[in-house]
């Protein structure tokens, strides 16, 4: 017996299958139409957490801001420094700039040079500030910083790697939501960032109002391993980032503490030591920082919670005091 | 295997060329469909497991026998429910029959119990006894809960079911009925077929349509379009409003309001858009798998909503639960009683845990309202279309607040979340998810509203060429927009 007996022609099932694909190219020529025309808006993709931080950041180093002291580094700077409370502590216009993926010196160079274009004759003091984690990478995630260099270049390229990528390119889809989904619509996050921040524009409306810094919302975890040490890639990008820095604007370096029960005894010696060749490099005033603080004013290895925020912005702001006078 | 996952297109193209080969015999067809739906079935790996097996062939071939160590679970059913099904259809002794069917469901209740039910049990014991003041740590054995365990067993139980009350004959093919119980497009998470309708197309040629491919097609594109571009979207925004822990200063009315729609809306576009793309693979193999869900947001009573929710498993417990107990034959009290049960033994269906049973108390209570003299009741003004109007905003009230029910992960956040309703401040992003929420309802609203005004599902097959390919165009771009985000499992998996 038979198993199935098609009561349909070839032509049937291609009409079927073939006549819904057609409005799906109409699509992407109109995608690919507007770009190339320039009538879309440019891109901006915030569509997840590490996006949004860092368009923000993007768009808030190549703004007027008038800044005096602009704070950069890795996501420790982000989240461990309370930049409105700082600026009203040294009484100076104070932005931060830190990120959230994992972006190198080379990276933070190029939002510097976006910054003092913008704001010439403002600056009066660059302070990097980064985790000993951090320290230690030898590469930065590439996908980011081509990300944020095509960003200030004003292209959108689109993600490769996988051929599902490229299915996505020529359909336009990536320009759909790019350049209009993630404008019109805010993008909610998940867990603990979707209940602390909610959506996309709320993220960041607290980026501006804290002066580019965040809070990290996740519970208590810590992970990874302590062995901490800096990375011989670490030097170049110094000297480059130290390049970017303008004529008379002082540049310090800070290192950014971990919980006291996460390290060894020896950690401030470490501390220190790391803290003297990474300022050597850079050839930056090294700032006195807590090396560890209680692991109740952490959120994670690498980021303090709201308390530890306080505590450790008020240490800075006495660490940069006597440099800024 | 998730529908909306590559593997799966993967999957069910290298399935149809097969299907193809053995379009001639109607056996060949039959073995592909039970070993295609035992692999789809192995394919699954319960949430959270994190085995990691190598990308290669050996890697699949582990990842399979590891991943399919469930499947034992889906054949011994299924051999169980075949030799008594023709047990049930030899016996002449009424005693006997009752015995062998009493042993049968009780095998696979048993099974269906243990794995389901036995941390549930243990745990309510344990709480139980801590409350009366004694400490006791029984065991729970830390069970990982086989996905659709609970739809098959219910639909190989309804087959012994049916042959016990001589409603059909028992099949003497255990291919066919290996297939019955294992067809993929509906193992995992239903419909709950009867075999009367599905057992009988494995026994025979089966016919596909220039009109079943088209139905087909349409019914998968807007099936993954309500799960993909829908569903998936509004899973964020009840975890924003459901995520916030028990305290009632965690929420406030808009947010429980709000989270609560979007759960409802979530769980309707996540299982009715599994359901539909179900009866669309079907189609497109020239098989026919029932509705299980009528538009049950058009629902302007509680019986109505329940004529067109989850359409398989209502009939289900109205067929061999309801019927069994009593149904409305015995009285007004006893009707009561019987709904109660009923739609308990429903909830708990759904899963082990006391919001489940609550839930399904409260659908028992509001069906056993509505047949009391008290909702004989009728608004005494207005016109019949603003009766009717009223009827249905009751409706829908009572049933979104089942869904609090339902999606709440604690007796505790349900009280907390009730509380907040009276509090109305509204937190700082409740504009942003008032916009998603309408922005992914719409499209919903607006093609239900057509589908309910025509009063056929298929309407949109009846518009012209054109205006089809543009609308299926329209959805086709809607689901590849979301395509890349992390891939949900469907709701109804974990039940």
């Amino acid at each position: 017996m038979k198993s199935h007996l098609c009561e349909f022609e070839p032509k049937d099932l291609a009409r079927l299958l073939g006549l819904p694909l057609v409005p799906v190219a109409f699509f992407a020529g109109l995608m690919h139409g507007g770009v190339w025309l320039g009538a879309l808006p440019a891109s901006r993709p915030t569509l997840d957490v590490d996006h949004t931080i860092l368009i923000h950041q993007a768009e808030a180093s190549r703004s007027k801001k008038d800044t005096e002291v602009l704070l950069m580094g890795d996501s420790s700077c982000l989240m461990d420094v309370a930049a409105k409370e700082l600026a009203e502590g040294l009484g100076q216009k104070t932005l931060n700039l830190g990120s959230f993926s994992y972006l190198d010196l080379n990276a933070y160079t190029l939002m510097l040079r976006q910054s003092t274009a913008a704001n010439p004759g403002h600056l009066r003091a660059v302070v990097l500030l980064m985790h000993p984690e951090a320290l230690r990478r030898t590469t930065a995630e590439a996908y980011y910083v081509d990300f944020l260099t095509n960003f200030f270049d004003g292209r959108a390229p689109c993600r490769r790697g996988r051929r599902a990528d490229y299915i996505y390119c020529l359909l336009g889809v990536d320009v759909f939501k790019s350049r209009l989904l993630a404008r019109i619509l805010p993008t909610p996050f998940r867990g603990r960032y979707g209940q602390y921040y909610g959506f996309s524009d709320r993220l960041e409306q607290f980026l501006s109002e804290h002066h580019g810094s965040a809070i990290d919302p996740e519970p208590r975890i810590f992970q990874g391993n302590a062995e901490y040490r800096l990375a011989r890639q670490l030097e170049a990008g110094s000297r480059a980032f130290k390049a970017a820095v303008p004529a008379g604007v002082k540049l310090m370096a800070g290192i950014t503490p971990v919980p006291e029960t996460f390290v060894g005894p020896n950690y401030s010696q470490l501390h220190q030591r790391m803290l003297e060749e990474w300022s050597r490099w850079l050839q930056a005033q090294p700032l006195t920082l807590p090396p560890t603080l209680p692991d109740k004013l952490f959120a994670k290895t690498t980021h303090l919670n709201e308390a530890g925020v306080r505590v450790f912005t008020a240490a800075l702001g006495e660490a940069l005091s006597p440099h800024l006078e | 295997m998730l529908f909306n996952s590559d593997v799966f297109l993967r999957f069910f193209l290298a399935f149809l060329f097969l299907y193809w080969l053995v379009r001639n015999n109607l056996k060949a067809r039959n073995v592909l469909i039970v070993l295609a739906s035992y692999l789809f079935y192995a394919w699954w790996a319960p949430a959270g497991e994190t085995t990691a097996f190598t990308a290669d062939l050996v890697g699949y071939v582990s990842a399979a026998l590891w991943h399919g160590r469930f499947l034992g679970l889906l054949v011994l059913t299924s051999l169980v429910d075949f030799s008594v099904g023709l047990g049930l259809e030899r016996l002449q002794s009424q005693v006997k029959r009752k015995l062998l069917l009493s042993a049968s469901i009780a095998v696979n209740l048993g099974i269906l119990g243990f794995f389901k039910y036995w941390n549930f049990f243990v745990d309510s014991f344990a709480a139980a006894m801590a409350a009366a003041g004694f400490d006791v740590h029984p065991r729970t054995l830390g069970l990982v809960l086989p996905v659709g365990i609970s739809f098959y067993t219910f639909q190989s139980m309804s087959y012994e079911i049916d042959v016990y009350r001589r409603d059909i004959p028992a099949t003497r093919s255990l291919l066919h009925f290996l297939a019955f119980v294992s067809f993929f497009p509906q193992l995992v998470a239903g419909p709950i077929e009867r075999a009367r309708h599905l057992l009988p197309q494995f026994g025979h040629t089966v016919i596909i349509t220039r009109a079943m491919l088209e139905e087909g097609i349409w019914l998968i594109l807007w099936g993954m379009f309500k799960k993909v571009t829908l569903a998936d979207n509004f899973a964020p925004l009840v975890e924003m409003a459901f995520g916030a822990g028990t305290a009632v200063a965690s929420y406030s009315a808009p947010t429980v309001v709000l989270g609560t729609l979007a759960f409802g809306l979530q769980i309707y576009c996540d299982f009715s858009g599994y359901s539909d793309i179900a009866r669309g693979l079907a189609r497109v193999l020239g098989f026919d798998i029932m509705w299980n869900f009528d538009l049950p947001y058009a629902a302007t009573n509680l019986r109505e909503f329940w004529r067109r929710w989850h359409i398989s498993l209502s009939s289900w417990l109205r067929d061999y639960l309801y019927i069994s107990l009593g149904g409305n034959r015995r009285g007004r009290s006893r009707t009561y009683v019987n709904l109660l049960i009923t739609m308990l033994l429903g909830g708990l269906w759904h899963g082990a845990a006391w919001n489940f049973v609550l839930w399904g108390l409260w659908h028992g209570v509001g069906l056993a309202l509505l047949r009391s003299p008290i909702c004989q009741w009728q608004l005494p003004i207005g016109t019949p279309f603003l009766r009717r109007v009223f009827a249905w905003v009751i409706t829908m009230l009572f049933v979104f607040y089942g869904w609090l029910l339902f999606r709440a992960d604690s007796l505790e956040q349900i009280a907390g979340m009730t509380i907040a309703l009276g509090n109305f401040s509204a937190p700082l992003w409740l504009g942003s998810f008032a916009l998603n929420l309408v922005a992914f309802a719409l499209p919903l609203a607006l093609m239900e509203f057509w589908q309910w005004r025509a009063g056929d599902k298929l309407i949109a097959l009846a518009l012209p060429v054109w205006a089809k390919a543009a609308l299926q165009g329209g959805l086709l771009i809607g689901i590849l927009l979301f395509w890349e985000r992390a891939k949900e499992p469907f709701i109804y998996f974990q039940f």
